[in-house]
């Protein structure tokens, strides 16, 4: 309530470097993307509109992550432009393929990402009007882009809908679980700029963010191989499809080298939080700077590790421990490695963003009260929704099935997910809990969103086999 | 004093204490978020734990060494859904809901039916969202800010005070009652799913066409008989051009007493519903058996051919004396030791073993019956002897359909659950219920002042704005009161 009208000097500096060299991005890649159609003659496909979709956004990106930085007024104007006329490609791309397939696109990950992304942006631009949380793209923005990348790797023909999906209740199910989920996506960016305004430590930033980038290395390195190879899934360029050994059992094939220099960036990743173990015991302030230099060595040696894993994993044939021969493997046969790789990058980018460019932050943001009340609205619309997410799908599942519910690894994370909303919501509630704590609840239900729309599709067995 | 206490009573004292105890700490909203997070525990770990109905045993013992596999079992961890201790848990968060509901509807009941609608002084200055707005008397502030919070909806009354009137206005009470309409169909949904526990059962019935069946293949325990047969009349599978299946239909008919009660074509998506007995789509194939076959049957005497199909067991007339009957099909037959046998289910090495009988024209008694096998089998075939040479032109097979049954008497409350949810979820998250409050006071110069003063469930950011244009309204709409009838006779309810 006490919000002193703060007179903040506006930076004198009109900010139109950034416009302009980010317009001249968007029209090279465009003018690039152009070329390419005119070769292909093909125009309105959904593939060019996505890629249209993707190079504004990662120009918006770009000027949210500009405007955060600077502050300058006109790059959020130009940001929000920028969102708009991704939003506009992106819609275009859902209607094509919409036409396309003549069902809505719900049927296969590819098609829910497509769905997500757009929601995603929505309610960036909501939020933004709306409740004038201005820097919302900064967090929003970079998961939009990862969205679309992946997108480009799972992409997959129209196929038809086999009969248990031809039903009007899994599209409301769908749709409710996309709504649900992004609006639980913008509760955590929310949450997460609740914690900067709330005065959280820079520190504290800084050991979750290299936290991330451990927990995020150490899974991938979970396919090391014996003499440091890296074991990924096969790819059949001619099906577009994974190679199965047999029922349930993919190909995996060896990249050699890989894994070892994963390890080496793991080594790196951690370093930062190592040091500041020791500066929490020392509390000498030397080993934080170290620290913090080592964030940025790490996010180089990220770049570098993505670069070799595009390049090596991107194609070619290497050799496998189950069968003889050579397999042919590509980036859309592993899209959740490479995910958490560009994760992990983005993650460390933010972090450097905030040490950097605390105060102008802190300035943009909203009050720290605002934030936390708007973090509960958020959630106080994503419940609601997620509820009745789960009732269509119980629905549906009793109409095809015979059963609505089977204690199903996909239903039954839906309904952790809920179960934790429901303790946030009786915990701010009934015990008044607010601020820090709250924060932290509305982060551990998006990290379990995640773990249940990519983490059970991908790690645990069910029948939800769709997505 | 204490000691003239009888002693059972002492002990019913504290057996009450004891259950009061119990019962406390069932409705603590601590002891619901503990049991919740153990829910949360347990069914994580049995997403991540392979499941038994669902997993064959030799995937779990491929999965599994076997002392690990022991101690899941053991601990009913491979079976977390159905096992004891997770009913039990469920049961516990049902009670638990039902302890802290209990504990809180009194309150919340008085609150909800006597609502606090004369504002005392403390109240008054404890209170947030306020404001003072000078009048010139009291009846004229009273009837702007009744006029203002009337045409804002909150159906403003006059409360009668010690010696004048106050205003009080709401809107939404109901949304304070909404919570419990939440929990009350979470208990409702919880309910139904006992009783489907209970009194539910699944099972499978395969049928080809023309078959009909009342005994339904139980998931576990034993055959299942309905008091009614289920009869298949037809199915078949569409498929898109690029040859993935579209479609899959059967045509079912309920037969109750030799009489069809009900016919349904069904389909994935759309079961048929008969006595609370459902009955889905869920698979469809190819079986083992011949549904029908076609023939050219070429008379021997040099007669012209002709093509005829034939069913199993069926028997079709060739000419007036001679008819042809399809005795056995076997859809992989090989010969060993002197015997046909059938090597598998699969359509890979197909016989036909066909009867021919013919009659001596005048009637009377059957004369011989001859042995065609289509391959010609040698030791069994005595094709040369038949009148007719046939040669198989078409063959086909019988489709099964693959039903689903399900009984599940408890959904209806699963249902009407969800639906009381939804709205309940509406109530809470978006009826906000708001009060406002309008009492003439003196301030402390002593001039007359009306305090208004008000306050909302939730969203009291967006009530706080809201309440600064009812506040503004109610000054702006005084000064235009004010300024055309400015001696208004009314002071009677001054008092002082």
């Amino acid at each position: 309530m006490a919000r002193v009208a703060r007179v903040e000097p506006q930076p004198t500096v009109t900010g139109s470097t950034l416009v302009v060299m980010v317009g001249l991005g968007i029209a090279f890649l465009l003018f690039m993307a152009f070329l390419n159609v005119v070769k292909s003659g093909n125009l309105l496909n959904d593939s060019n509109l996505l890629y249209a979709a993707l190079i504004f956004y990662a120009g918006a990106g770009t000027l949210y992550l500009g405007f955060g930085i600077t502050g300058t007024p006109s790059y959020i104007r130009y940001a929000s432009l920028a969102t708009w006329a991704g939003l506009l490609a992106n819609t275009g791309a859902v209607a094509r393929r919409w036409y396309e397939a003549g069902h809505p696109p719900f049927a296969s990950i590819y098609e829910m990402l497509l769905m997500f992304v757009w929601t995603l942006a929505v309610l960036t631009l909501v939020a933004e009007k709306k409740f004038g949380v201005k820097v919302i793209g900064t967090v929003t923005m970079p998961v939009a882009i990862v969205g679309v990348v992946l997108m480009q790797l799972l992409r997959t023909e129209v196929r038809p809908l086999v009969p248990a999906l031809q039903s009007t209740w899994l599209h409301v199910h769908v749709t409710l679980a996309m709504l649900a989920y992004a609006a639980c996506a913008l509760s955590f960016a929310l949450a997460m700029m609740f914690l900067i305004q709330d005065k959280m430590k820079t520190e504290t930033f800084l050991a979750a963010t290299s936290l991330f980038g451990v927990a995020t290395y150490a899974s991938v390195l979970t396919r090391f191989e014996k003499w440091g190879g890296l074991s990924l899934v096969a790819w059949n360029p001619d099906e577009k499809s994974e190679v199965f050994l047999s029922k349930g059992v993919r190909l995996v094939v060896v990249i050699p080298d890989l894994g070892w220099l994963l390890l080496l960036v793991l080594a790196a990743v951690a370093a930062p939080l190592v040091l500041y173990l020791v500066w929490r015991k020392t509390q000498d302030e030397q080993w934080l700077s170290l620290a913090n230099r080592a964030v940025f060595l790490s996010l180089l040696l990220q770049v570098l590790a993505l670069g070799f894993f595009l390049m090596r994993a991107g194609g070619g044939r290497y050799a496998s421990l189950d069968a003889d021969g050579l397999f042919p493997t590509s980036l859309a046969a592993s899209p959740f490695i490479l995910s958490g790789l560009v994760g992990a990058i983005l993650v460390s980018l933010l972090y450097l963003l905030l040490l950097w460019r605390r105060e102008e932050l802190e300035r943009m943001l909203p009050t720290a009260d605002e934030l936390d009340r708007i973090t509960y609205k958020t959630i106080a619309i994503a419940f609601p929704l997620l509820t009745l997410m789960i009732a269509a799908g119980a629905y549906w599942a009793n109409r095809t099935w015979g059963s609505y519910w089977s204690w199903d690894p996909k239903e039954t994370w839906a309904a952790i997910t809920w179960l934790v909303y429901a303790g946030y919501l009786h915990m701010r509630i009934t015990r008044g809990w607010r601020g820090r704590r709250a924060a932290y609840f509305a982060i551990l239900g998006f990290a379990v969103v995640m773990f249940t729309f990519f983490g059970v599709t991908y790690l645990l067995p069910g029948m939800h086999a769709y997505a | 004093m204490a000691t003239t206490i009888h002693s059972t009573s002492r002990e019913n004292w504290r057996g009450r204490i004891w259950q009061r105890g119990i019962w406390k700490t069932l409705a603590a909203i601590k002891t619901g978020v503990v049991l919740l997070i153990l829910v949360v525990i347990l069914s994580a770990a049995g997403t991540v734990i392979l499941q038994r109905p669902a997993t064959d045993p030799d995937e779990m013992q491929r999965a599994y060494s076997t002392p690990v596999l022991r101690l899941l079992d053991g601990a009913g961890l491979t079976d977390v859904f159905h096992a004891w201790w997770f009913v039990l848990l469920l049961g516990l968060v049902s009670l638990s809901i039902i302890a802290a509901s209990v504990e809180r509807f009194p309150n919340a009941w008085r609150y909800f039916s006597r609502p606090y609608q004369s504002p005392d002084e403390s109240f008054r200055k404890a209170l947030p969202t306020q404001a003072l707005i000078p009048i010139g008397n009291e009846e004229a502030g009273l009837s702007v800010a009744e006029r203002v919070l009337q045409k804002a909806g909150f159906g403003p009354e006059r409360i009668v005070r010690q010696n004048n009137f106050s205003l009080f206005g709401e809107r939404h009470r109901f949304s304070e009652m909404a919570v419990y309409i939440v929990h009350s169909s979470l208990l409702l949904i919880f309910l139904g799913g006992i009783v489907d526990a209970l009194y539910g059962w699944r099972g499978f019935v395969t049928l080809t066409r023309g078959q009909q069946s009342s005994q339904v293949e139980p998931q576990n325990g034993k055959k299942r008989s309905l008091p009614f047969a289920i009869r298949c009349d037809g199915a078949g599978q569409e498929n898109y051009a690029d040859g993935s299946p579209k479609r899959w239909w059967s045509d079912l008919a309920v037969v109750q007493d030799g009489q069809v009660v009900l016919r349904k074509q069904i389909v994935v998506n759309d079961p048929l519903v008969y006595h609370g007995i459902r009955f889905y789509q869920a698979s469809y194939g190819k079986t083992a058996k011949i549904d029908k076959l076609v023939l050219t049957a070429t008379p021997r005497d040099g007669r012209t051919a002709k093509d005829i199909t034939i069913g199993p067991d069926e028997t079709v007339p060739l000419d007036a004396e001679t008819t042809v009957r399809l005795a056995e099909f076997i859809p992989d037959f090989v010969v060993s030791e002197g015997q046909v046998y059938a090597r598998s289910n699969n359509l890979e090495n197909p016989a036909a073993h066909l009867v021919v009988e013919s009659r001596k024209p005048n009637g009377g008694m059957p004369g011989q019956s001859i042995n065609v096998w289509l391959p010609p089998i040698p030791g069994y075939e005595q094709n040369a002897a038949s009148p007719y040479a046939f040669e198989d032109k078409h063959l086909q097979m019988a489709y099964f359909t693959g039903l689903e049954v399900s009984h599940e008497p408890g959904q209806w409350a699963v249902w009407a659950g969800v639906l009381l949810m939804g709205l309940g979820l509406a109530l809470v998250f978006y009826f906000v219920h708001t009060r406002v409050w309008a009492v003439p006071v003196r301030d402390g110069q002593g001039r007359l002042m009306l305090w208004v003063g008000g306050t909302a469930n939730k969203n009291k950011d967006v009530f706080d704005l809201r309440f600064r244009e009812l506040v503004g309204q109610i000054e702006s709409e005084l000064k235009i009161s004010l300024g055309a009838g400015a001696e208004s006779p009314v002071h009677a309810l001054t008092g002082k």
